[in-house]
């Protein structure tokens, strides 16, 4: 069965980009969501494998919905997005919870590595 | 890409190029020509420390290449006052290498020297070398340098690596910092599994490398490599000194086996071996002596910034002369000259050579001049160091003996070179009016004396009122291996390394008297010394022979039970023992392989 990931960004560029990349890895992707506020409300509903997170969203921010949903559910394996520079919001993100970090603009590659290690 | 595999040689061409600077900033004061190869040495120094990633010691070559850059171009003068600045930005540059080199690589987080750390700054541990207690192994981390935002990689790493046994902290302590640089290093007691904990690194991806290292190996300076003697066109190499230490002992310690063995009652085949054994390792020993000698250039190449501050701070106008600086000499002897010749410098600076104004009511050049040369005898090297000062004053210096009760007051208004040498080269003795901050504090001129002695050296003092003084040191070429004569004395075996005798000989019939106190040799009368006496040993003795021993004017012949041979000894020096008698120089393995003591005959005397 395929592991399935919730692609969390306010921007559709990303959203699909994510997606592909992580479709082409045998991802299903069964949610999206634009705001902080969102994605905890959605990782609730589906409980998803991966959950992918961008840092600065309108309506609760990244890094606060890491804080929400870590709290209800501890096990969640939660990747950062993050643009460049934004260090101390990264580390801030770590110390809320969450697995790993990747940087934008997105590697193939190096996302795919990030997200073996957010789930390994 | 592993930089660690260019520290040696980064190690060595920047220590080779921080001496051509020097040389080059201080001939800058009388020769403007050495612009050029004062900004080469700046700039290359600059490149060679940025491609290792030590930004701050390239930060400091830019600032010292950018100031030379003005001169070449005409937009700054090289006077005095700038030069002195440049000389101590050079100082900077070299303790601030040592301090990069000593640390993990690439590390950005150390400070540049202050201008207060003295010029002679041996290498300074990084603040970054405490270890927590405990710890036995050092992990060091370095991230991949295009990983981004580095500190939360490394956060990451140090998260997975929370829960391991053995892992008890690592520096940088915390990663918030801008400035991290992208290598930690993670502290590691006995528990931990090295290998599950490097694999668990390696999985955090980003990272470029992970080694494991023990903490002394983790900040200790690594070995300077020592250039072999310079031949023109022949192939050169750089050579890790200790390494040729340890050749040398080896060799050193295959004589003493080879002297051991028997000479006689050997099959032929085995003595024909056996004498080939001892022509090779002959050979042998020449080579690696060789290898070990060094040009006295690189103790004098300290000298004239030794000088030029000296005359600063004193205020007086010196010029310093070097001659004969490729006469080569062991490295080990010649690492033990320096400062006995930096001594005699601020000497000769301080109270040898006199103020602009008295010297022109002399009718002397305004400019005092120090000579220091070298030159090769049949089996040492003498140097000189002469000054062209106003010598010393011999009523003066009786009158603070008798004053400091090192002289009767009733001693003669005369003394001999050699006892106004003796005198001032007592402990706590000092001719200066009040200490001056470079010297006169009476505590140099008898560590001078004790150190050459110590090499099985030896020194003199020459000097005329109003014209000058000359210090002359006669030092044995190498230490390696000395000749020493074996003696007995009371029942105990003795070495005397052949510097400083003339000879030996039989007492039969020259002594008169049982307990005579001097002995005829060739109509001149020497005064004897029983070296039983001299050792406590006790006992009346027997004694047959005497070692005659010399310095400067000064003969005396040591008393001794019996001349056992002669023999060549390696001196390895020692930390005397309280209340141990001041006669010994040093310990050594004779032959059979039996420790000996070795006496100083100059001590005696």
């Amino acid at each position: 069965m395929a592991r399935t990931v919730l692609i969390c960004d306010d921007a559709l560029f990303m959203r699909s980009m994510l997606a592909d990349i992580l479709k082409g890895a045998g991802f299903e992707v069964v949610g999206e969501a634009q705001t902080g506020a969102e994605a905890v409300k959605r990782y609730t509903e589906l409980r998803p494998d991966l959950v992918t997170m961008d840092i600065v969203m309108p309506d609760m921010g990244g890094i606060d919905a890491v804080r929400a949903i870590m709290k209800e559910y501890p096990q969640a394996r939660i990747l950062m997005c993050s643009a460049m520079g934004q260090q101390a919001l990264v580390i801030e993100a770590i110390q809320a919870g969450a697995r790993d970090f990747v940087v934008k603009p997105f590697q193939p590659s190096r996302v795919l590595e990030a997200v073996q290690r957010v789930l390994g | 890409m592993d930089l660690r595999r260019f520290l040696d040689l980064y190690v060595s061409e920047s220590q080779e190029h921080v001496r051509l600077l020097h040389r080059s900033l201080l001939a800058l004061e009388s020769d403007a020509t050495a612009i050029d190869e004062a900004f080469r040495a700046a700039h290359t120094l600059k490149g060679l420390s940025a491609a290792m990633g030590y930004r701050a010691v390239a930060d400091l070559g830019h600032v010292l290449e950018d100031t030379l850059a003005s001169i070449r171009g005409g937009r700054l003068k090289p006077d005095s006052a700038l030069i002195d600045v440049m000389l101590t930005q050079a100082d900077e540059l070299e303790a601030a290498i040592a301090v990069a080199v000593a640390g993990p690589l690439s590390s950005d987080n150390l400070e540049p020297a202050t201008p207060d750390s003295s010029s002679s700054a041996r290498v300074a541990m990084p603040t970054s070398s405490s270890y927590p207690p405990g710890t036995t192994n050092v992990c060091l981390v370095r991230l991949r340098p295009d990983a981004p935002i580095k500190s939360a990689r490394a956060m990451l790493i140090m998260r997975a690596l929370q829960d391991r046994p053995g892992v008890i902290g690592s520096e940088p302590a915390a990663f918030d910092d801008d400035d991290f640089s992208g290598d930690f290093r993670i502290f590691l007691t006995g528990e931990a599994d090295a290998a599950a904990i490097e694999a668990s690194i390696m999985r955090a991806g980003d990272v470029e490398s992970v080694d494991f290292v023990e903490p002394a190996r983790a900040t200790a300076p690594l070995p300077a490599p020592v250039t072999a003697a310079p031949a023109p066109a022949a192939r050169q190499m750089r050579v890790d000194a200790t390494r040729l230490d340890a050749i040398a002992d080896g060799i050193a310690e295959l004589s003493v086996l080879y002297g051991r063995m028997p000479t006689t009652g050997l099959a032929q085949n085995v003595a024909s071996m056996v004498d080939r054994l001892g022509v090779v390792l002959g050979l042998l020993q020449l080579d690696v002596l060789a290898l070990q000698m060094v040009p006295v250039r690189e103790a004098f190449e300290r000298l004239p910034r030794v000088v030029r501050d000296a005359a600063r701070q004193a205020g007086k106008d010196v010029e310093l002369v070097i001659e004969g600086d490729d006469v080569e000499l062991d490295r080990a002897i010649l690492e033990e000259i320096g400062e006995p010749l930096v001594h005699l410098l601020r000497n000769a600076v301080d109270h040898g050579i006199e103020s602009s104004e008295r010297r022109a009511a002399a009718g002397k050049p305004a400019r005092g001049r120090i000579r220091v040369s070298a030159e090769r005898e049949r089996s040492s090297v003498r140097i000189l160091l002469q000054d062209d000062g106003g010598g010393v004053n011999a009523a003066r210096v009786i009158e603070k003996a008798r004053s400091a009760g090192l002289l009767p007051h009733d001693s003669p208004d005369t003394i001999s070179a050699d006892e106004l040498f003796r005198l001032l080269s007592h402990a706590g003795f000092s001719m200066a009016a009040e200490v001056t901050a470079l010297s006169g504090r009476g505590v140099g001129m008898d560590v001078v004396v004790s150190r050459i002695r110590a090499l099985g050296g030896a020194i003199e003092m020459h000097t005329t009122p109003g014209s000058g003084t000359m210090f002359s040191m006669r030092l044995p070429i190498t230490l390696a291996l000395a000749q020493a004569l074996r003696v007995r004395i009371a029942g105990e075996d003795y070495a005397i390394p052949l510097t400083h005798v003339s000879e030996a000989v039989l007492l039969d019939g020259r002594v008169d008297g049982e307990r005579a106190d001097s002995v005829m040799l060739r109509d001149e009368k020497i005064p004897l010394v029983y070296m039983r006496h001299m050792l406590n040993a006790g006992g009346a003795g027997k004694e047959q022979a005497a070692v005659i021993a010399e310095i400067g004017d000064r003969r005396a012949a040591l008393a001794v039970d019996e001349l056992v041979g002669r023999e060549h000894i390696l001196v390895k020096g020692f930390d005397p023992v309280t209340g141990m008698l001041p006669f010994f120089s040093g310990v050594t393995l004779l032959a059979d392989g039996r420790p000996a003591l070795v006496l100083d005959p100059l001590s005696v005397i």
